[in-house]
């Protein structure tokens, strides 16, 4: 089957190189007011950063931020900068990547030719540092970076789910307070206030919980329609779009919620893919295999997730970046208390990513809803964070039939990645475990 | 072990050194009372609240070597040797009926995934007949909003505690159990001095057997034991030896201690949990029983787990200068990484006070004979450069 179809829809997914194109003349306006005197932070993913929003404080986020240093290949330099100072350089290299640009002596400096040498011009200098303390290794991080920046350090707590409920999907958008400990979500909501009066002492802005409110409605709007999505695509055989066209559709404008652009764009997404569906347009058009992908994405080597579908007609289809979206963000009734409507957000994170049981029956529910053939899973070796009950997951996937591999990466370290290996490894699961798998039940 | 004349014909060490080295004697003993036992991972949790209980803690551990086919299965690349062994043990039935509860603190990342894995585990594969697994979830960022969340937390522990007590435990009962614990550490206060005395007249390792046993037998008679040793040790012989400090991962046998010594240095102190931090900060009698417990817990010396890179680096400088260190070992086992971001800035702190610096990283466990042959080297190079005054 010729390949045309496949990079032809990729390449031309409107939503994903305006989203890119978005993304990137925001970058270099936040650098000019970063450079007039903005406070600007840079937040851990998993911050509650519609706080952020809602002061008008502007923010970047470092899993975005160490993408795309992962995709301008600056890795092996970075690494290199960590071993020079000292640091180990094959330690969390998702998450160190921006503390090892701020040791780049040239990152805003440019070549002989006038070409930025770090990228895009380099991290414009933070005067916030803020994560939160959901791994041993992250709040240290945090604080040498912002000791690098001459930025002032924050962190916020974890607490761990005593609640263990099994098909929290279900309910979770309407009903999320009963899917928390009370303590926990009550704690949330007084750290998010301490946090609130430590940016309003630090910024002189005044924190309005109605703009809050706006914020959390902006952001339900747009998962809403990221629900959508990952239902068109669940339902379509074969898909109109694959993981590479997703991820980064979704994951640029995820950073940017609570925005009226990040929901307007959110429905663009879906109207071309809903239009791109309706006029039969197949991503992959000999689809056979619907694979999933578990884990962060391999920012270094995007095309990997397209090696399998020419030969095999196997396409990944589906990545939590979507799903996440579409499942876990949603929270209404947040006009009563939209502070704790964020905490019910913030606070799951960790439980739905990282923990068992709340991780593995979501992982096999959506396996379900897109009818996955098979799931390949990317574990990082010494992220203990993303330590989350692989065998959990395998075992209630494959109890269900579903086949999984799971292999050891590095999501922006290229120089752990061999691409020949990597392709191999999968090849082999889509030959062994599920074609034969499917032959068999043929 | 091996022993000086002074510690082998000391009747108080070498009872101590028996409890250190037959772990699962007193645990026996007490289980053959029909006494109730509690297994503790993590080195936060309270062991008043379990003595006010009437309950005995021991600690889990595990020895290095031997295959861990459990751990291999369930467990990710990411945890730790140490915790890996000790996970089999805690599953495949080594335990057996000997506990009556496991306690975990989240005194690190690993030990927060263990009780995930291990609550999973009970929900999953309930024959594997596990026992009850409690969770104590410390926040450990010194603020006040956090300091009376973790009274909760540990009131909800107390709850637990009375449920496998079978009764309820009174107040009193607590500051009686924390005027005990505080009796063992100032025992170990004691016996330590006698360490970081100049010179030195306890080693490292025996002040690690004196400070190990305790983790395995009853909290009152090793109180006993350390007070007649730290009578007894004030006239052993003194040492000689380059003062080191140790920071890093968590030696539960006396091996590594000793190759150190041999090799020419005298350990005088530790950051880890089976050496001071065991016995560091009293619980304060006077204070609400909870609210004593919460300070001692949240605000003994910041542990490299949870901990920023400065307050590690202020902790460290204050324990070698209380130690009297001439010189600091920084080792830490593979997938043990959170020091790995404190040891530059550590480093550097301790060199611009003249500390000399040895380091070992990614280290197996047990060590491979390169990486002893290699450790050793460091050492020895050390003492040259020392000599040669550089
Ligand atoms: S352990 Fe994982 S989450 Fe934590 S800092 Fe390292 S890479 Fe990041």
């Amino acid at each position: 089957m010729p390949e045309k179809s496949k990079s032809s829809v990729v390449k031309k997914l409107r939503a994903t190189a305006q989203a890119s194109a978005y993304q990137k003349q925001w970058f270099f306006d936040l650098k000019q007011q970063v450079e007039l005197g903005a406070e600007f932070a840079y937040l851990n993913a998993d911050v509650p950063m519609e706080i952020f929003r809602a002061m008008d404080i502007p923010f970047v986020v470092n899993q975005w931020w160490a993408a795309i240093c992962g995709a301008k290949q600056m890795s092996s330099k970075y690494y290199e900068l960590l071993r020079r100072a000292g640091y180990r350089d094959d330690l969390c290299s998702y998450c160190a990547t921006a503390f090892a640009e701020s040791l780049d002596p040239d990152d805003r400096k440019t070549d002989a030719q006038g070409k930025p040498l770090g990228p895009w011009g380099g991290l414009p200098q933070p005067t916030l540092a803020v994560t939160r303390l959901t791994c041993d290794c992250q709040a240290k991080i945090f604080e040498l970076f912002a000791r690098q920046h001459g930025a002032t350090f924050y962190a916020m707590e974890n607490t761990v789910a005593r609640k263990v409920p099994l098909d929290w999907f279900d309910e979770i958008e309407d009903d999320w307070e009963s899917f928390y400990d009370t303590d926990r979500l009550d704690l949330a909501v007084e750290e998010l206030k301490q946090m609130i009066r430590f940016l309003e002492t630090k910024t002189g802005k005044m924190f309005d919980i109605n703009r809050l409110a706006e914020v959390m409605e902006l952001v339900n709007e747009q998962e809403l329609w990221y629900k959508k999505t990952r239902d068109l695509i669940a339902q379509c055989a074969p898909v109109p779009v694959t993981v590479v066209d997703t991820i980064n559709a979704v994951m640029q404008a995820q950073w940017q919620r609570g925005t009226r652009w990040a929901a307007d764009h959110a429905r663009g997404l879906y109207e071309e893919i809903k239009a791109l569906a309706d006029s039969g347009e197949a991503a992959v058009p000999n689809e056979k295999y619907r694979l999933m992908w578990l884990g962060r994405g391999i920012w270094h080597d995007f095309a990997f997730y397209q090696r399998f579908e020419q030969k095999y007609g196997a396409v990944f289809m589906w990545s939590m970046y979507l799903a996440m979206g579409a499942d876990a963000y949603i929270r209404h009734n947040v006009q009563e208390d939209p502070l704790r409507a964020l905490a019910a957000r913030y606070i799951g994170l960790e439980d739905f990513l990282h923990m068992p049981p709340w991780n593995s029956r979501w992982y096999l529910q959506q396996a379900k809803q897109n009818r996955i053939d098979g799931v390949v899973y990317m574990v990082p070796e010494n992220c203990m964070q993303a330590v989350e009950g692989s065998y959990f997951i395998k075992k209630t996937l494959e109890d269900a039939g579903i086949p999984v591999l799971i292999f050891k990466a590095d999501p922006v370290d290229a120089r752990k990645w061999n691409a020949q290996s990597m392709t191999e490894l999968v090849e082999d699961f889509i030959e062994n475990r599920i074609i034969n798998k499917a032959g068999e039940q043929k | 072990m091996e022993l000086r004349d002074c510690a082998a014909n000391s009747t108080a060490f070498r009872r101590l050194l028996a409890a250190y080295e037959n772990r699962e004697m007193y645990l026996r003993e007490w289980k053959e009372k029909g006494e109730k036992v509690i297994g503790v991972l993590g080195a936060d949790v309270p062991e008043e609240l379990l003595a006010a209980a009437g309950l005995h803690a021991v600690w889990i551990y595990a020895l290095p070597g031997g295959n861990l086919p459990l751990a291999d299965q369930y467990l990710e690349y990411a945890f730790d040797p140490m915790v890996r062994a000790e996970f089999e043990k805690l599953v495949d039935g080594t335990y057996g009926a000997l506990l009556d509860g496991i306690v975990i603190s989240n005194s690190t990342d690993v030990l927060i995934r263990l009780y995930l894995y291990l609550r999973e585990l009970k929900r999953t594969e309930p024959e594997r007949a596990l026992p009850d697994v409690a969770y104590i979830d410390w926040l450990f960022s010194r603020n006040l909003l956090y300091q009376q969340y973790n009274e909760k937390t540990l009131a909800r522990f107390r709850e637990q505690v009375e449920i496998w007590a079978g009764r309820s435990v009174s107040d009193e009962e607590i500051v009686e159990a924390s005027s005990l614990c505080n009796r063992r550490r100032q025992a170990l206060r004691t016996l330590n001095a006698l360490r970081t005395a100049v010179p030195p007249r306890v080693s490292g390792s025996e002040m690690l057997v004196a400070i190990g046993s305790g983790l395995f037998m009853d909290v009152c008679e090793h109180a006993q034991l350390i007070e007649q040793l730290a009578q007894e040790a004030a006239s052993w012989p003194e040492l000689e030896g380059v003062r080191l400090y140790y920071t890093g991962s968590a030696q539960v046998t006396t091996e590594l201690y000793q190759m150190i010594e041999r090799s020419g240095y005298v350990i005088v102190g530790e950051d880890h949990d089976w050496g001071d931090r065991f016995y560091e900060r009293d619980t304060n009698t006077d204070l609400p029983v909870l609210r004593a417990l919460v300070d001692r817990y949240m605000l003994r010396e910041f542990s490299s787990k949870k901990s920023l890179v400065a307050q590690r680096v202020k902790a460290l400088d204050g324990l070698v200068k209380t130690a009297g260190a001439e010189a600091v070992l920084f080792f830490t086992h593979v997938y043990e990484e959170p020091a790995s971001w404190d040891y530059p800035s550590q480093r550097e702190s301790l060199h611009s006070s003249g500390i000399g610096t040895i380091h070992a990283a990614k280290m197996h466990w047990p060590l491979t004979a390169q990486e002893c042959a290699e450790l050793k080297d460091k050492l020895l190079a050390h003492l040259q450069a020392r000599q040669e005054g550089k």
